[in-house]
C-alpha cells in the first residue's frame, strides 16, 4: 500500500505540474479528493489493514492529502494571477488617443476681461453700478461741462433718437446720476455700451464698451489718481508694469490726461506691438472737473476726485491680440472658444 | 495742424533734433500724430544740365543727352521728353534715386544705349501748377540758372524740412496756429518766444472815404475790424511763403489771398479780403440773413438762408456768410485793384451751428467755432498790413474802422499756490509755480502764498484753480506725479443685485455648455419682420435713431431674437455643426411713441441652440435650470408666438409673469435666416425673473427610512398633457407622496388609436418609519380614483 500511495503522490503532482486552467484544476481535485477521488478511496481502503498499520497509513494518507490540497491551492492561486495578468495585458490601451472632453461654455472674451476688471476694482471697494443707455443730453453733456453747441461735442458723433435723447456717447454719463444719488466719499465703477456713429471697420465700432471710475473725497489727488490706474494696470500687465501721465483735455476733468503704460510685449524697451515706443495708451482720465461736481451738487470748494475711462473693447483686442474688432460682433463660434 | 519746422524756427530757436521736439511737445499736451521728413520724399536728384543731345539711332522720339550732374564727368541720360535742350537746366534723378511717387531709378538701356538715369517732370517730384515754375509742363520741367548742376533738387525745392502734424485738444483754440505753437514749444525748450512785431506804413488818405461799416447785431460779432489797401499789385507770392501755406495744406493762390491765410495760419485769426469795387454802396453791414435769403459762395454752391445765420452784406445783398465762406460777388480777382480787409470775431456757437445747418465746413469755420480772442483781432489785422508793405502788394489807406460792443477786459484769477499743490498732490515750489506760469504769458505774481494771475485774452479756457494745476502740471512735468495707494475705509465694492442676479443666470448656461454672444443693440427697421409679429404686436413699437449709420443699424431692439437667430445662421453658414448661444442685454420699449422720455430698458436673455442632440426637451431643460436657480416655480403651457413651431413652444410663468417663452423656430423663420434645420429658441425676461420672491436654501435631513416605489401604467388620451396628469397624482397622492416621475410615453399598435401610454413612478416615504402596503394602497387608490375622473385608465 505504501508503495501505491508513492506511485499516486507521484502521479498526481506530476500531473498538477503543467496545469494551467481552472477547470483542469477543479477536474483534478474532485479526481483526487472529492467523494469518489483516489486518496480518498485510499482511506476507505483502509478498512483491509491490520490495527496497527492503520493509524501509520491514516496519518500518511492525511499526509498526503494536505500536501495534495495544498498543492492544488497554490496552483490555484497560480493561474488566477496568471490568468489576470493575462487580462490586463490584454486591456492595455493607446493612452496616447484623446480624451473624451465634455463640451464647455463660456463668456464672451469682452465679459472675461470685465469680470477681471470689476475684480480688482471691487476689490479697492469701487461699488459697480449701472446707467441708462437712452441718456438724456443733460447727463451725457451738460452735466458733464459741455453745454451745447460747444466745440467739444464734436469729438464724438452722436446718435439722437429726439430731442434731448441720445445713445450716451461715454459712461461717464453716469457720473452726475451717480453723484445725485450718493453722497462723498464716492467710489463706483460703471462698465457698460456707449455708442458713437463711427462707420464700421477693424478698429471702429458704433457699438462699444466702457468702464468708468468715479471717486469722490476730501484730498484726493492727482497722486491718488496715479496710484488707483498703478495697481489696476499691474494686475493687467503684470507685476512690472509702469504707469505715465500725458497732458490732454476732456471737458468734464481738470486736468486732464492720457495714461500710458510700458508695453507688455517688450516691457518699456520699444518693439512692433507698441510701435516702438515702450508705451500704449489704454486710457483717458482726469481730476474731476468743479463744474462737474457742482452739476452733482457736491462743493468743490469741499471735495475733489478723479475719473477715468477704460475702453473695454480696446483693453480685449489688445489683451488677446484680436487684428478687427468685427470679429467680437459677429460671434462666430470657433472665435468664442478661444477665450475660456 | 500741420506746421513745417522751418516756420516755427521764425519764432523760437529750435536747436534740438525734431524728434526731441516732438517728444517734449508730446509731454506738455500736444500729441504727435505725424512727422513727415520732407528730405525723404526723394533722394539722388540733382540739377543737370544738358551739355550734349543727339537722336536715338533706333528710335524716332528719343533724345540721347549728355548732362552735367556737378561730376567731373557727365553722365548719359535717355529721354523721351521733346522740350528738353542744351544749356536747359532740369531735374536728373541719378543711379539709385528715389522719386516722391515710390519709384526707385537705377542705370539700365534704352533699346541698346545705356542711361545713367532719368529726367524728371514736376509730377514725377510731386509738384502741382504753382508749386513751382514749369511743374505743370508735359515734359521735363526746365528750370532756370539759378542753382548750378549738380545742386541736390531738396534745396532747390526746399525740401530739407519737416512737417509735423499737431493734435490741439478743443480747449485750446489758442493754439490752431503757428504762434500758439511756438509759444508753448518755447516753453518746452526753454527758449525764448519771438513773436513778430507789425510795423507799416500808411499811404495816407482815409479809410471813411471808402467804406462805411455798420454791425447790426453785436450778440453775434462781437468785433469787426476794416481796413482799406489801394492800388493792389496782384501776384504770386515768395517762395518763402507758399512753402509755409503748402507746408499747412493750403494751395497758394496770389500775394493778397496767401496773406489772408497766411495771417490765419500764424495767428490763428481768419481773415477776409473784399474786392471794394463789388462792396455795393460801399457799405459794409453785419447782420443776420432774412428768412429765405439766397447765398451763393465762392465755390459756386447755392444756399438759403434763415434769420438766425450772421451775413456779411454791403448796401443789396450778403457777400459773405459770417466767418464761413465768402460769397461769388465780392472775391479777389486778377484785376482787382483795391480791397477792404476784413478781421472779427464771430459768436462761436453761431458758427458752428450755421456752418453744420448749410454743411459747409471751412478752415476760417473751424476757427471761429473754437473760438478766436477778440483782442488778437488787431494784431492779426496789422500782420497782414505788414505783409502787405514787405510783399509791396499795394498801398495802405490810413485809418482803421474798428465796431465793438466793449472790448473784454483781462481777467484777473486769485488762488492761493498750496491749492495747485493739494490739487496735484505733490509741492511744487512757489516759485516754480510763479515762474510757469508766466513763461506760458499768465502774468504772476505771488504774495503770501496767494497767487495772482493776469489770464491773457485767448486763454478763456483758464477758469479756476484746476486749469491752473493743469497748467502746471504739463509744463513742471507729471512724471513728478507720483502713485499713492487707494486711502479710505477697507471694503470691497459692491455690485448691484441685477449684476449679481445676472452673473448667477450666466454661470448656470455656462454650466449647460452654452457660449455668450454680444450684438448690436441696434437692427434693420424691417429686422422684426421675419418674426412674422402681429402688426399690433408691440415690439414692433421701437425706438429709432434720427442719424443712424444706415439703415440696417437704425432700430432700437425690442427683442433679442432676430439678432440671436442672425448669428446662429452665421455659425450655421459657416459649417459649424452645433452651438448653443446666448446672450443677456437690454430691450429698449418706448413708454410713448414719438419719443418724449427716455424708453424703458429691461434687461433680458436669449438662447438659441442647433444640431444633432438638440431638441425642444435639451432647450426646456436649459430654461428649467435657469428658473431653477431662482427657485421659481414656473408652469409651463403651450404658447402661440407667430415665429415659433406650432405645436412645439411653450410659455414658462410665475403668478401672472410670463417669465420665458421658448420653442422650436418656425420652419418659414429658420429659412428666411437660411436655415433648413431645426433650431430652438427661448426669451427670458430678467427683470421678471429677478423679482421672483426667491425661498432661502434651508438644509433638508436626510431620510432614515426607505421610500416605497410604485410604478403606474395609464392610458389616456393622447392629447392630454403629462404636466395635468402629474397634477393629478400630485394633489391626490398627499403629504405621503415624495416623488412622481415619468419614465416612459408611448403611442402606437400596441395600444388604442388616439391614445398614449404613460408609465410614472412614483415614490412614497414618511419620515418616522417605513411604509406599509396599508399604508399605501389607500393612497393608491385615492389617485386611481382621480385618475379614472379625468378618463386615466390603470393599464392592467
Amino acid at each position: 500500500m505504501k508503495e501505491q500511495l508513492a506511485a499516486l503522490r507521484e502521479t498526481a503532482l506530476a500531473e498538477l505540474q503543467g496545469m494551467n486552467d481552472p477547470k483542469q484544476l477543479e477536474d483534478f481535485r474532485v479526481r483526487y479528493m472529492g467523494k469518489k477521488g483516489s486518496v480518498t478511496a485510499l482511506l476507505r481502503g483502509m478498512g483491509a489493514l491490520s490495527a496497527e498499520e492503520r493509524p501509520v497509513m491514516g496519518q500518511m494518507v492525511n499526509q498526503l492529502r494536505q500536501e495534495l490540497e495544498e498543492a492544488v491551492a497554490a496552483k490555484s492561486q497560480a493561474i488566477q494571477e496568471a490568468l489576470q495578468k493575462e487580462k490586463l495585458a490584454a486591456e492595455t490601451l493607446d493612452v496616447t488617443m484623446p480624451g473624451k472632453k465634455e463640451a464647455k461654455g463660456g463668456l464672451h472674451p469682452l465679459n472675461v476681461v470685465l469680470e477681471d476688471i470689476i475684480d480688482i476694482f471691487q476689490s479697492m471697494g469701487f461699488d459697480i453700478v449701472d446707467g441708462p443707455e437712452v441718456e438724456t443730453d443733460y447727463y451725457n453733456f451738460q452735466a458733464l461741462n459741455v453745454p451745447e453747441d460747444h466745440p467739444a461735442r464734436d469729438m464724438q458723433d452722436t446718435f439722437y433718437m429726439a430731442d434731448g435723447l441720445l445713445l450716451r456717447t461715454q459712461t461717464s454719463a453716469a457720473q452726475a446720476r451717480t453723484m445725485e444719488e450718493r453722497k462723498p466719499p464716492i467710489r463706483i465703477l460703471c462698465p457698460g455700451r456707449v455708442y458713437r456713429a463711427d462707420e464700421v471697420d477693424a478698429t471702429h465700432s458704433p457699438v462699444f464698451h466702457q468702464i468708468e471710475g468715479l471717486v469722490i473725497d476730501k484730498g484726493i489727488t492727482m497722486c491718488d489718481l496715479k496710484g488707483v490706474l498703478e495697481q489696476f494696470a499691474q494686475e493687467i500687465y503684470g507685476e512690472e508694469t509702469k504707469v505715465r501721465f500725458r497732458p490732454s483735455f476732456f471737458p468734464f476733468t481738470e486736468p486732464s490726461v492720457e495714461v500710458d503704460v510700458t508695453c507688455s510685449e517688450c516691457g518699456g524697451k520699444g518693439c512692433r506691438v507698441c510701435k516702438g515706443a515702450g508705451w500704449i495708451e489704454i486710457l483717458g482720465a482726469g481730476m474731476v472737473h468743479p463744474n462737474v461736481l457742482r452739476a452733482g451738487g457736491i462743493d468743490p470748494e469741499v471735495y475733489t476726485g478723479f475719473a477715468f475711462g477704460i475702453g473695454l473693447d480696446r483693453l480685449t483686442t489688445t489683451r488677446y491680440k484680436i487684428s478687427d474688432i468685427r470679429l467680437l460682433f459677429e460671434n462666430d463660434v470657433r472665435f468664442l472658444e478661444q477665450f475660456d | 495742424m500741420y506746421i513745417s519746422l522751418s516756420w516755427l524756427k521764425q519764432y523760437v530757436d529750435i536747436d534740438v533734433p525734431v524728434e526731441e521736439l516732438c517728444d517734449k511737445m508730446i509731454h506738455i499736451g500736444f500729441e504727435v500724430e505725424d512727422l513727415q521728413d520732407l528730405s525723404k520724399t526723394m533722394n539722388n536728384v540733382v540739377v543737370g544740365k544738358v551739355l550734349e543731345m543727339e537722336k536715338h539711332p533706333d528710335s524716332d522720339h528719343l533724345w540721347i543727352c549728355q548732362i552735367d550732374v556737378g561730376t567731373e564727368e557727365p553722365v548719359q541720360i535717355v529721354t523721351g521728353a521733346q522740350n528738353v535742350f542744351v544749356g536747359a537746366y532740369v531735374p536728373a534723378a541719378l543711379h539709385k534715386s528715389d522719386l516722391p511717387n515710390g519709384m526707385h531709378i537705377t542705370k539700365g538701356k534704352l533699346r541698346g544705349v545705356p542711361s545713367n538715369g532719368m529726367l524728371c517732370s514736376g509730377e514725377e517730384l510731386n509738384l502741382k501748377a504753382g508749386d513751382f515754375p514749369n511743374a505743370e509742363v508735359n515734359g521735363i520741367m526746365i528750370m532756370d540758372d539759378t542753382y548750378p548742376a549738380g545742386t541736390d533738387m531738396r534745396e532747390v525745392l526746399q525740401l530739407n524740412d519737416y512737417i509735423i502734424d499737431f493734435k490741439i485738444t478743443a480747449n485750446r483754440p489758442d493754439c490752431n496756429c503757428v504762434l500758439g505753437v511756438a509759444r508753448e514749444a518755447a516753453v518746452a525748450l526753454g527758449k525764448e518766444f519771438k513773436a513778430p512785431v507789425p510795423t507799416y506804413t500808411e499811404a495816407g488818405g482815409d479809410i471813411n472815404e471808402h467804406i462805411a461799416i455798420r454791425v447790426e447785431d453785436y450778440d453775434l460779432c462781437h468785433r469787426y475790424m476794416g481796413r482799406v489797401v489801394k492800388n493792389l499789385r496782384i501776384k504770386e507770392s515768395p517762395d518763402w511763403m507758399k512753402q509755409c501755406l503748402r507746408a499747412a495744406g493750403m494751395r497758394p493762390i496770389n500775394n493778397i489771398v496767401d496773406i489772408t491765410n497766411y495771417v490765419m495760419l500764424e495767428t490763428g485769426h481768419p481773415m477776409h479780403a473784399f474786392d471794394l469795387r463789388d462792396v455795393k454802396g460801399s457799405q459794409i453791414i453785419v447782420r443776420r440773413a432774412k428768412n429765405g435769403e439766397p447765398f451763393t459762395a465762392l465755390d459756386d454752391k447755392a444756399h438759403t438762408l434763415t434769420d438766425n445765420m450772421l451775413v456779411i452784406a454791403d448796401a443789396e445783398e450778403p457777400s459773405c456768410l459770417a466767418g464761413i465762406i465768402g460769397g461769388l460777388n465780392s472775391e479777389i480777382k486778377e484785376d482787382t485793384t483795391d480791397l477792404l480787409f476784413e478781421c472779427a470775431k464771430f459768436r462761436r456757437d453761431s458758427v458752428r451751428r450755421t456752418a453744420r445747418t448749410l454743411g459747409v465746413r471751412t478752415e476760417s469755420s473751424a476757427r471761429f467755432e473754437r473760438g478766436v480772442d477778440t483782442i488778437g483781432v488787431e494784431y492779426a489785422m496789422e500782420r497782414a498790413l505788414q505783409l502787405i508793405c514787405e510783399l509791396d502788394a499795394g498801398d495802405i489807406i490810413s485809418g482803421v474802422i474798428d465796431r465793438h460792443d466793449g472790448l473784454p477786459s483781462l481777467r484777473t484769477l486769485v488762488v492761493p499756490a498750496q491749492k495747485v499743490n493739494d490739487l496735484l498732490g505733490i509741492e511744487v515750489a512757489f516759485d516754480t509755480i510763479v515762474e510757469i506760469l508766466n513763461s506760458l504769458g499768465i502774468v504772476t505774481t505771488i504774495e503770501n502764498g496767494v497767487l495772482s494771475c493776469q489770464i491773457p485774452a485767448n486763454r478763456d479756457d483758464i477758469e479756476g484753480c484746476a486749469d491752473l494745476a493743469e497748467e502746471v502740471m504739463r509744463i513742471y512735468g507729471c512724471e513728478h506725479i507720483v502713485s499713492t495707494p487707494i486711502r479710505g475705509d477697507i471694503i470691497r465694492g459692491k455690485k448691484l443685485p441685477e449684476r449679481v442676479m445676472t452673473d448667477k443666470v450666466k454661470s448656470v448656461l455656462v454650466a449647460n455648455r452654452m457660449r455668450e454672444i454680444s450684438t448690436y443693440s441696434f437692427i434693420g427697421s424691417k429686422a422684426i419682420d421675419a418674426l412674422n409679429l402681429a402688426e399690433d404686436d408691440a415690439r414692433r413699437q421701437a425706438v429709432t435713431l434720427l442719424n443712424p449709420l444706415g439703415e440696417e443699424y437704425s432700430t432700437m431692439r425690442t427683442q433679442l431674437l432676430t439678432s440671436m437667430l442672425t448669428v446662429l445662421a452665421t455659425n450655421y453658414n459657416r459649417k459649424t455643426q452645433a452651438v448653443r448661444l446666448f446672450e443677456v442685454s437690454k430691450r429698449f420699449v418706448p413708454k410713448a411713441l414719438p419719443l418724449t422720455e427716455q424708453p424703458l430698458e429691461i434687461p433680458a436673455l436669449a438662447l438659441g441652440l442647433y444640431g444633432s442632440e438638440e431638441d425642444f426637451f435639451t432647450l426646456k431643460g436649459i430654461v428649467e435650470s435657469v428658473m431653477d436657480a431662482f427657485g421659481a416655480k414656473a408652469d409651463f403651457a403651450a404658447s402661440s408666438e407667430p415665429y415659433l413651431h406650432p405645436g412645439r413652444q411653450a410659455s414658462a410663468s410665475v403668478g401672472d409673469a410670463v417669465i420665458a417663452t421658448f420653442g422650436e423656430v418656425h420652419p418659414d423663420v429658420a429659412g428666411a435666416y437660411d436655415m433648413p434645420i431645426r433650431v430652438y429658441v427661448a426669451e427670458i425676461d430678467l427683470q421678471a425673473l429677478f423679482a421672483i420672491e426667491r425661498p432661502r436654501t434651508v438644509y433638508k435631513a436626510l431620510p432614515r427610512f426607505p421610500a416605497v416605489e410604485r410604478d403606474l401604467a395609464l392610458l389616456c388620451d393622447a392629447a392630454m398633457p403629462v404636466a395635468s396628469i402629474e397634477k393629478i397624482i400630485r394633489t391626490a397622492g398627499g403629504k405621503m407622496l415624495e416623488s412622481v416621475a415619468l419614465f416612459d410615453v408611448y403611442q402606437g399598435a400596441q395600444i388604442e388609436a388616439g391614445k398614449k401610454s404613460v408609465a410614472y413612478s412614483l415614490k412614497f416615504r414618511v419620515p418616522d418609519r417605513t411604509l406599509s402596503d396599508e399604508d399605501i394602497d389607500p393612497v393608491l387608490n385615492k389617485i386611481f380614483a382621480k385618475l379614472k375622473e379625468n378618463d386615466c385608465i390603470l393599464r392592467s
